[in-house]
């Protein structure tokens, strides 16, 4: 709800690129260090399960070597024998060795994997929750001046990045640097020259990422451009689809979002396969560094001087041995945009917040003086525009005051400074002669309740939106509300009454209904001072005549403002608040304003000229 | 997902791709083939050239493996996005067609999420499922076939092994895949609360129920990190237990093939094969298990664009056997005959879907050319619902609409602007300028025509204000006020070239003294001679001056006549005046 006078800035920044890549990485670590026992504990199993499935392949080989041992030293006692002498019981043992450190490896894995599970969902948790937080402390202003698209897709989209990242991302880091490391220093204690020869094959993998990777981001940042650019055609027309429709402007609308769906076709098609090459590629590196073991393995184990096995082993550790580094290459792309995505959420959490009022304690007590009262009230949204300058104005118990204008003029500027949505720039608002600013502002609103220009309904049944205004509110204070705001009636009509669930893809109701739900809540808060913002405004007016009715009653114990629309409230309000371009031109009752044929004056009669005429 | 994959992929392309991944999968299974030769012949015998021989062997397989992966995957590629973009363009011309029922139905919201991230979804696993997941079985079935080609006794080993990394396999998705899906609702949910946060900010705070409002979110946040927890976790248990079964093959194709070799049943380099082998089925299977986690996802975004796709179109277009000889007259009134009346409800009637009562019922009347008619009402009379009607947006239950004699439902879409354009209650203005908004009611209007039509709709002063018609318009024409927007909209709809001008509560959000002027303008406008003006409106004092006013009540038509008429005999003007000049403290009277 951005009530159409607070300055609207688009803030979106389309920027991929982190700001300040390790102070976002630091600040990301910090939010793991509540867990950093889980943390540790992940990594040291991690480099368990590593150490352990690393070391098998070796034990393995050994068998092998033993298994060929037999075959040689038999071939030697000449083809005579029925069978090869192999040592089984050293096969056997080694065979024991290979299952316990398999085994030891899952079971570490099993458990880092846990660990990581509980720590990236925790994380999320946490990270979800302060931002929720942080909302509740932002000003209202932060709302009106950002865009809900933008804001909801860092709750959404970067969140979700982090979220993959933490689950899959970290620990791999870990995994494949010491899964490297682990092979390379066995591979070096099978055989220096052999591991030499797998060697070759590292220089060769990092050209090929070194050239395809830089390429792949390219063509990725232009897939991402032109998927915005059609994003947000889809977003518009389908907001506007009424009024393409209307204006028979579809099959240009459909011939423009071709285009940009050819464009994002060709970026994305090419992304996509320059990003996947680089995996057969490092294949392709794998093959050639395998069959280079195989052929200079064999020269050696043909000349005596290495083991069947060694080679076997060498063979298996090539299969681990690249992995990683395609594993990497890839990882530093995604914590490039985690790390750009958790900027964009700490943006939010540092946003400047309110002014904490918990230490405020002043409670205004019932008195026969004003009720409210501006007292050189100065505002501005910002500095430059000055609105309001030494605002003073009394309000009496039960008086209506309602404010009028043009468009634009306004109007919901002084609701804002009531409820403390925005705060004076300079003198003060009281409430019963006790400043506004010295209360909380939980105090303060338990004395308002508030129907806005916009409906706002939150998904739930109808019940639960009624007492939204009076927690705790019996189903009789819920019957009673509703029936003064008029609701009662088309509420008992819906198939499922007062337990109809509002919001999208549920019941429907139209603008008009939820307005009288809007009023109902309101009417449930009960509360010492009423705020109308327009209200009424897309209520018929038969139903408003009844709804008046009952404010009448509602007002007579009450002090009102109204943000007024039609004229008979206007006229019996005991003050008027003139405003245009946001800033205060007379204030008055009907009678004087109209007396001295200002502004309010000609805004009045101009209504009725045409229908006189 | 498979109905996509049904109507959408292209078998040729989608063949190759498939053919093509086999032809790398075989490639890279066959070098450990090579290899145990090498150690059988080559090593075991002394034979240098041989080795050589092999060398070379292995290389051009290894060159063929790279090239069959390459071409597998610019296939996959260009096939998954082609889908991606076919789907796109088919929701997005879909919902440009939807009626007012079908975009109530599902809501703009998800209606752009079903465009957007769904089918980017989509397209990411149609990639998966080219190139990754058809990959694992195929590297199992064919380290099966080769391992059986060198020992057909030692394939055993395998045949235990593969059920049992399957049956895996099926219960961590039996058990995960529900839960995937459920965390796929939580998350929705958890965004739901988070946008009504944005959304209801003041009304929240007004009400003092922040501290409700974090229960409530922190909740579904604590329900989704367990679910998450839980789903995640069953997954983990996946990949050790791989390692695990594949582990015990290993130790089983060293013992059996031991023996074997033993009884020279089997040769040393086999032995080395089939233990590759199984390395090369524990890493596809793995990278198998990492599509669990996709999958679901993807399947449930399919089912979504599914449900646009297949949503039936509620209004119809029933050309007329008289269509064409029609079409020449009707959009010109000047030609036509003037008996035809611009507008004709015969016996209209409408009802929302699941709604007990009738929206419009039994609504019948004419408007003669050349004049301006009024629509009144309370909320939920009607009003809308009749416009909407006219405008083709819905199809009426019963009855017919005609415009220019024509039924409203044997006009084309595309041709239904020429004969009538309404400006709606909500505004929406697209980015861009100020010019390009005008022009979306018609491409061929001049500067000079667009420059009239915001002098009526008032709107020139603050035009110019801005910087004229190349003033750039902000998504949703935020930069300006609501009243602004309001104007602009009529201003566009001024634009319009059409014979019927509809004006949908339009004025609501105008101030008095903008309302009158604009009504001014418009009645006195040469260019609206001989057009049918249509105002609805809420305030009598707005229909006053139309030839013709209709009054609705609860979707009845109560009365249709001038002001005069009406305000003598008809009962529900009368009360609908009486409340108004109460409150207009009897200025008129």
């Amino acid at each position: 709800m951005h009530n159409g006078f607070a300055p609207h800035l688009r803030q979106r920044s389309k920027a991929e690129q982190a700001q300040n890549f390790w102070g976002t990485t630091w600040r990301l670590l910090r939010y793991l260090k509540p867990w950093h026992w889980l943390l540790f504990l992940s990594i040291i199993f991690a480099i368990a399960a590593v150490i352990f499935s690393v070391s098998a392949p070796k034990i393995l080989g050994q068998a092998t070597t033993t298994i060929y041992a037999g075959v040689k030293r038999g071939r030697a006692m000449g083809a005579s024998v029925s069978q090869w002498p192999i040592d089984f019981h050293k096969v056997g043992h080694y065979a024991v060795q290979v299952l316990i450190l398999y085994g030891c490896s899952a079971i570490f894995s099993l458990l880092q994997q846990l660990l990581t599970t509980q720590l990236a969902q925790r994380v999320v948790y946490t990270l979800r929750r302060d931002l929720k937080r942080k909302m509740r402390r932002l000003p209202v202003s932060f709302y009106d001046t950002h865009d809900h698209g933008d804001i909801m897709s860092r709750m959404v989209n970067d969140m979700d990045n982090v979220a993959a990242t933490l689950q899959q991302g970290l620990i791999q880091i870990v995994t494949s640097a010491f899964t490297f490391i682990g092979v390379l220093v066995l591979m070096l204690t099978i055989s220096l020259r052999l591991t030499l020869v797998a060697l070759i094959t590292i220089p060769i993998g990092m050209v090929i990422v070194g050239v395809i990777s830089p390429k792949a981001q390219r063509l990725f940042g232009k897939q991402q451009a032109t998927l915005g650019t059609i994003n947000n055609q889809v977003e518009e027309t389908y907001t506007g689809q009424q009024v393409v429709k209307l204006f028979g402007d579809e099959k240009r609308e459909q011939e423009r979002f071709e285009k940009g769906n050819k464009q994002y076709f060709n970026a994305a098609w090419k992304a996509q396969f320059f990003s996947i090459l680089v995996f057969p590629a490092m294949n392709f590196v794998r093959n050639l560094g395998f069959l280079m073991v195989a052929v200079v393995g064999s020269f050696l184990v043909a000349q005596g001087q290495l083991a069947i096995g060694a080679v076997q082993a060498i063979l298996q550790y090539q299969e681990q041995f690249s992995r990683p580094i395609t594993q990497l290459a890839n990882l530093a792309n995604v914590f490039q945009q985690t790390i750009a995505s958790s900027e964009r959420i700490f943006a939010i959490l540092d946003e400047p917040e309110m002014k904490s009022d918990t230490v405020k304690k002043a409670q205004p007590a019932q008195t026969s003086g004003p009720v409210i009262t501006f007292k050189d009230v100065k505002f501005s949204y910002r500095p430059d525009q000055p609105l309001i300058d030494h605002f003073n104005l009394d309000v009496a118990p039960r008086q209506t005051i309602a404010i009028v204008g043009p468009t634009g003029a306004g109007k919901s500027t002084l609701i804002n400074l009531l409820e403390r949505f925005y705060d004076v720039n300079a003198g003060k608002i009281l409430l019963h002669g006790v400043n506004t600013q010295d209360m909380t502002r939980a105090d303060l609103r338990r004395h308002f309740a508030i129907v806005p220009q916009e409906t706002w309904l939150f998904h739930g049944t109808i019940m639960d939106n009624i007492s939204f205004g009076h927690p705790g509110a019996s189903a009789e204070d819920v019957y009673q509300a509703a029936g003064l705001a008029r609701a009662d009636h088309f509420i008992r009509t819906l198939p499922d009454g007062y337990q109809t669930v509002l919001g999208e893809g549920s019941t429907e109701i139209s603008t008009g209904q939820q307005q009288l739900l809007t009023i109902a809540r309101a009417f449930a808060a009960n509360p010492e001072i009423l705020i109308l913002d327009e209200a009424t405004s897309s209520v018929d007016t038969r139903t408003e005549s009844l709804i008046q009715a009952a404010m009448d009653n509602l007002r007579a114990n009450r002090t009102t403002f109204i943000v007024a629309h039609r004229l008979s409230t206007v006229q019996n309000a005991d003050q008027i608040i003139v405003l245009n371009h946001g800033h205060i031109v007379e204030t008055g009752n009907h009678e004087s304003l109209l007396a001295k044929g200002g502004f309010y004056a000609r805004l009045y009669n101009s209504q009725f000229r045409h229908a006189l005429r | 997902m498979f109905k996509i994959i049904h109507r959408y992929m292209d078998f040729l392309p989608a063949t190759m791709a498939v053919l093509f991944l086999f032809g790398q999968t075989v490639c890279d299974l066959y070098l450990p083939t090579i290899t145990a030769n090498l150690v059988n012949k080559g090593i075991l015998q002394h034979d240098f050239p041989y080795i050589i021989a092999i060398g070379c062997r292995m290389l051009i397989v290894a060159g063929l493996g790279l090239i069959a992966a390459t071409v597998n995957v610019f296939l996959a590629s260009r096939q998954s996005m082609k889908i991606g973009a076919m789907l796109r363009s088919k929701l997005y011309s879909k919902v440009l067609n939807f009626a007012g029922q079908e975009m109530n139905h599902f809501g703009t919201s998800t209606l752009i999420t079903r465009t957007t991230n769904d089918v980017v979804q989509v397209q990411t696993v149609m990639f998966q499922v080219l190139r990754q997941m058809l990959r694992s079985p195929m590297i199992l079935v064919t380290a099966c076939v080769l391992a059986y080609i060198k020992a057909p006794r030692l394939t055993v080993i395998y045949l235990i092994t593969l059920p049992i990394l399957t049956v895996l396999c099926l219960l961590v998705l039996h058990y995960a895949t529900p839960l995937f899906h459920s965390i796929q609702g939580k998350t929705d949910h958890i965004n739901q609360i988070f946008r009504e946060g944005l959304t209801g900010v003041r009304v929240i705070r007004a009400f003092n129920h922040e501290d409700h409002e974090q229960e409530r979110f922190d909740q579904v946040n604590r329900d989704y990190t367990q679910t998450g927890v839980k789903a995640y976790s069953l997954v983990a248990c996946l990949f050790p237990a791989m390692t695990l079964v594949l582990s015990l093959t290993d130790v089983g194709i060293i013992m059996y093939g031991g023996h074997m070799i033993a009884f020279k049943t089997l040769n040393v380099g086999d032995l080395i094969a089939f233990i590759t082998y199984t390395t090369q089925i524990l890493t596809s299977f793995m990278r198998l298990s990492r599509m669990f986690v996709s999958l679901p996802r993807a399947s449930a975004s399919a089912k979504r664009i599914n449900e646009v796709l297949e949503t039936p179109h509620s209004v119809r277009y029933e050309p007329t056997t008289t269509d064409a000889s029609q079409q020449t007259t009707s959009s010109n009134p000047e030609t036509g005959q003037s008996s035809v009346p611009a507008i004709e409800f015969r016996h209209v009637s409408f009802r929302y879907p699941g709604a007990e009562r009738l929206a419009l019922d039994d609504v019948s009347f004419k408007v003669p050319r050349d004049s301006t008619i009024a629509v009144i009402g309370g909320t939920g009379a009607g009003k809308s619902t009749l416009i909407d009607l006219l405008a083709h947006l819905y199809e009426p239950a019963s009855g017919q609409v005609l415009v220019q004699g024509r039924p409203v439902n044997s006009i084309p879409a595309n041709q239904l602007h020429h004969y009538l354009t309404v400006a709606q209650q909500k505004t929406v203005l697209f980015s861009g300028t100020v010019r390009t908004n005008l022009l979306k009611a018609n491409p061929h209007a001049t500067t000079d025509e667009i420059w009239h039509a915001l002098d009526i709709a008032q709107a020139s002063d603050f035009v110019k204000n801005a910087g004229g018609l190349d003033a750039a318009v902000q998504q949703g024409g935020h930069n300006f006020s609501g009243g602004q927007r309001q104007r602009l909209a009529i201003a566009r709809t001024l634009v319009a070239n059409a014979d019927i001008y509809v004006f949908d509560d339009t004025f609501s959000a105008l101030d008095f003294q903008t309302d009158a002027n604009l009504r001014m303008a418009l009645a006195t406008d040469p260019q609206m001679k001989g057009k049918v003006i249509c105002i609805v409106a809420q305030r009598v004092a707005t229909v006053l001056n139309a030839d013709q006013i209709i009054v609705l009540d609860n979707g009845k038509l109560v009365g249709c006549g001038t002001h005069e008429e009406l305000a003598r005999t008809n009962q529900t003007y009368q009360q609908i005046m009486a409340s108004q000049l109460k409150q207009g403290g009897g200025q008129h009277a």
